[in-house]
C-alpha cells in the first residue's frame, strides 16, 4: 500500500519535472526521436532490402548457364525437366547456335529460341519491337549485325547450302555478343538448320545461397551437362546486398552513439543544474533508491516518448524511400519495434550512467551551505 | 528550568553515559575532521552538548567556529569523525545514508538561511515535499500541507512559486515545509540571515509561536538580539563549546 502511493507520488513529479523542464526533455526528447525514427526507418528498409534488391537484380538476366556437350545437343524436353527443377519464379529459355551466311557474304550467328522466354529472362535486352507471339519466321537482328546484311528488312541467310527468309521487326542492342547475332524462333532454326539447341539460360531469384542450390540440384539432375553461375552477377550480387547491410549497421551505430552522447550531455545537464534541488531531496528524506528511481524514470519515459515518435516517423520514412528507390511501397513492421526499443533504453541507460554517479555522491550537507 | 547559569557542558565534561529521559540531543565528544588535499580541519573538537525537549537553544560563535558543522550533525545531514550522538535515545552516528535520510524526514525541520526551495514548485508543493518520501497517501499530504501553510500565515499563497514570494514569506514556506512531517526538533542555520529586520522579527515570533506549542528549536545566529528570543544560548568557539547559559530574557523571568 505505501509502496504504490510513493510510486504514484514518483510518477506525479516525474509529470512536473519533465512539464516545468520543457526546454530540457524537449532536447533529450528530440534526440531520443530521432535515434528510434532512424533505427525505424533503416530496420524496415533492412527487412524488405534483400528481396526488393534481388528483383532489382533480376532484371540483369541470366545468373546460371546450362551448355551440352558440342557432341550432344539438348534433347527435347530437356528444358521442362529444368523448369520443373527450379523453383517457380526461375525463369530459363533455350538456344541453338548456327553459323549462317547473310546475303551480303558475311558470316553471322544465328540464335534460335522463344522470345516470350527470352524477354522475360533479359528484361535488359534494348529491343525497339519485339515480334508478336507465334510469329514463325520474325526474326531480331543485333546491332552490329545489321551492318552484315544487305537488306535489314528481308533478311536472306544461307547454312549449308540451304536458305531461309525472315522478316526483320526489331533491332536489338545489349553492348555485348548479342549485338552481333540475329535471333529467330526456335524452331525456324532447328527446321532450317538441323541445329538443336545447346544451351539453357536460367535466372534464379534469391542470393548466392539460393543461386548455389539451384546449381547443385541441376548439377546433380543433369550429370551430362555443364552447369555455371554467371560469377560477376551472382558475387556482384551478394557483395551488393551484404554491403549494404554493413552500411546499413554502421549507419544505425553510428546514430546510436551520436544519440547517446547528446542525450547524456542532456541528463547530465539536468542533474548538474538540479544538484541543489537533489540535494534538498536527500535533506528532507528521499533515499538514494527514490532520488534515483525519480531520474532513471524520466529518462526512460523521454526513451519510450522518443520511440513512439520515432517508430511513426521512421516508418513513414521507409515507406517514402522505398516510393522514391524501388517503387514500391514498404510497410510499417510492427517486429522492428522491440529492437528499437531496446536501442532507445540501452541509449537512455548509458547516457545515465554519468548522471546517476553525480546523484549517488551529492552531499546534502555540503551543497546547501548557501552562497 | 533545569539548568543552572552558567551551564558548563564543555569540552571537560563527558556525556559517554549517553541521554537522560526528556532529552532530545545528546552528543559525546563529537568530533568532525574535514579533509581537504592532505590538510586537515578539525571544525568540530570534541562538543557534549544536551538538549531537553521542548527547549529553545540558539548557538552563537564566531565565523569559522563549526556552528554549521554542528548543526549538519545534528540534523543527520552528516556524520561524526568520532564521537558518539543520540538523537531522541537512539545512537544515531553509525548510521548509513538511507537510515539517515529516514531519520531526517522523520525526527528533523530544516531552515537555511537561503530557503533552498524547489524554485519551479508551488509553496504546496514545496511543503508537500518531505511527505512525498514517507509515502503519506496524496489527499492526507495536501490536507496537511494547506494545514501547515495556514498555520504559517501563507493560506493564500499556496499556489504561488518562490519567485512571487517576498523573502520573509519564502522563510515562512520554509517553515511550514520543516514543520509539516511533526519532526522531534527544529534546525534553523541563521534562518534571518537573508532577511531585513522587520521581517526577520516576524519570523522569529513564528518560532516564539512554535515554541510555545511545544516545539523543540535550535537556531544558528550571528546576532546578539535574534540569540535573545532563545531561552538558552550555546556559544561555539574553535570547534568546542565555549558557553552555555540561559538568554538575558529568560534570565530575567527567573525569579
Ligand atoms: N565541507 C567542508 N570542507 C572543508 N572544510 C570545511 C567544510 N565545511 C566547513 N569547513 C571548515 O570547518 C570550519 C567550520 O565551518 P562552519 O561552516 O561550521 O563554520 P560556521 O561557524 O558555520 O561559520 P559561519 O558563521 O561563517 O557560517 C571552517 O574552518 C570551515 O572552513
Ligand atoms: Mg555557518
Amino acid at each position: 500500500m505505501a509502496r504504490s502511493v510513493t510510486k504514484l507520488s514518483l510518477l506525479g513529479m516525474l509529470r512536473r519535472s519533465l512539464v516545468h523542464r520543457r526546454a530540457r526533455s524537449f532536447s533529450a526528447l528530440i534526440a531520443m526521436t530521432v535515434s528510434a525514427g532512424v533505427a525505424t526507418a533503416l530496420l524496415t528498409l533492412y527487412a524488405d532490402l534483400d528481396t526488393k534488391l534481388h528483383k532489382e537484380f533480376r532484371s540483369f538476366g541470366a545468373n546460371v548457364v546450362m551448355t551440352a556437350p558440342a557432341d550432344k545437343p539438348l534433347a527435347a524436353g530437356v528444358l521442362e525437366k529444368v523448369q520443373r527443377a527450379l523453383p517457380a519464379d526461375a525463369v530459363a529459355a533455350e538456344f541453338a547456335y548456327a553459323v549462317a551466311t547473310t546475303d551480303k557474304g558475311t558470316p553471322v550467328v544465328a540464335a534460335g529460341t522463344d522470345f516470350a522466354a527470352v524477354r522475360r529472362l533479359n528484361s535488359w535486352w534494348q529491343v525497339d519491337a519485339w515480334p508478336a507471339e507465334g510469329d514463325a519466321d520474325a526474326a531480331i537482328v543485333g546491332q552490329r549485325a545489321a551492318g552484315f546484311v544487305g537488306d535489314a528488312k528481308a533478311l536472306k541467310l544461307a547454312f549449308a547450302g540451304r536458305s531461309i527468309a525472315l522478316r526483320s521487326v526489331g533491332r536489338l542492342s545489349t553492348g555485348g555478343d548479342e549485338d552481333s547475332r540475329i535471333y529467330m524462333p526456335l524452331a525456324a532454326l532447328t527446321q532450317w538448320t538441323g541445329v538443336a539447341p545447346s544451351v539453357i539460360e536460367v535466372q534464379v531469384p534469391g542470393g548466392a545461397a539460393t543461386v548455389e542450390a539451384a546449381i547443385a540440384r541441376l548439377k546433380q539432375e543433369f550429370p551430362e551437362l555443364q552447369i555455371q553461375p554467371v560469377r560477376q552477377l551472382v558475387e556482384g550480387e551478394s557483395k551488393i546486398v551484404d554491403r549494404t547491410h554493413a552500411l546499413m549497421y554502421g549507419a544505425v551505430v553510428l546514430i546510436a552513439l551520436t544519440v547517446a552522447v547528446s542525450v547524456l550531455a542532456t541528463l547530465s545537464a539536468s542533474v548538474l543544474e538540479r544538484r541543489r534541488d537533489f540535494a534538498l531531496m536527500k535533506a528532507l528524506g528521499g533515499s538514494q533508491g527514490q532520488l534515483m528511481g525519480m531520474f532513471l524514470l524520466e529518462a526512460v519515459a523521454l526513451a519510450l516518448a522518443g520511440v513512439a515518435a520515432g517508430f511513426v516517423i521512421g516508418s513513414a520514412a521507409a515507406w517514402a524511400i522505398s516510393e522514391g528507390n524501388f517503387h514500391t511501397a514498404t510497410l510499417p513492421h510492427l517486429s522492428v519495434l522491440p529492437v528499437v526499443l531496446a536501442l532507445n533504453l540501452v541509449i537512455a541507460a548509458m547516457a545515465a550512467l554519468f548522471p546517476v554517479r553525480v546523484l549517488r555522491g551529492l552531499q546534502p550537507a555540503a551543497l546547501l551551505k548557501g552562497e | 528550568m533545569a539548568l543552572e547559569i552558567p551551564v558548563d557542558s564543555t569540552t571537560t565534561t563527558t556525556n559517554a553515559a549517553g541521554p537522560n529521559p526528556g532529552e532530545v540531543i545528546v552528543t559525546d565528544n563529537l568530533w568532525k575532521t574535514y579533509v581537504m588535499g592532505d590538510q586537515q580541519v578539525n571544525a568540530l573538537r570534541g562538543v557534549n552538548l544536551r538538549i531537553r525537549h521542548s527547549e529553545y537553544v540558539a548557538i552563537m560563535g564566531p565565523s569559522g567556529s563549526g556552528k554549521s558543522t554542528l548543526m549538519n550533525l545534528i540534523g543527520c545531514l552528516d556524520s561524526p569523525s568520532q564521537g558518539r550522538y543520540w538523537l531522541n535515545g537512539h545512537d544515531v552516528s553509525q548510521l548509513n545514508d538511507d537510515e539517515l535520510a529516514r531519520i531526517r524526514n522523520k525526527e528533523i525541520g530544516f531552515v537555511f538561511q537561503t530557503f533552498n526551495l524547489l524554485a519551479r514548485a508551488t509553496s504546496l508543493h514545496n511543503v508537500e515535499l518531505p511527505l512525498i518520501y514517507n509515502g503519506t497517501p496524496t489527499a492526507e499530504r495536501t490536507a496537511r500541507a494547506k494545514e501547515v501553510l495556514e498555520s504559517v500565515g501563507l493560506g493564500s499563497r499556496m499556489d504561488h512559486k518562490p519567485n512571487e514570494l517576498s523573502g520573509g514569506q519564502r522563510q515562512r514556506v520554509a517553515i511550514a515545509r520543516a514543520l509539516v512531517n511533526r519532526p522531534s526538533i527544529i534546525l534553523a542555520d541563521e534562518p534571518t540571515g537573508n532577511l531585513d529586520s522587520k521581517t526577520s522579527v516576524e519570523i522569529m515570533a513564528l518560532f516564539q509561536e512554535l515554541h510555545a506549542k511545544g516545539n523543540t528549536i535550535v537556531l544558528v545566529t550571528h546576532e546578539p538580539d535574534i540569540a535573545e528570543y532563545a531561552n538558552r544560548i550555546v556559544t561555539i568557539r574553535d570547534g568546542v563549546v565555549a558557553g552555555d547559559q540561559l538568554s538575558t530574557r529568560n534570565r530575567n523571568q527567573q525569579p
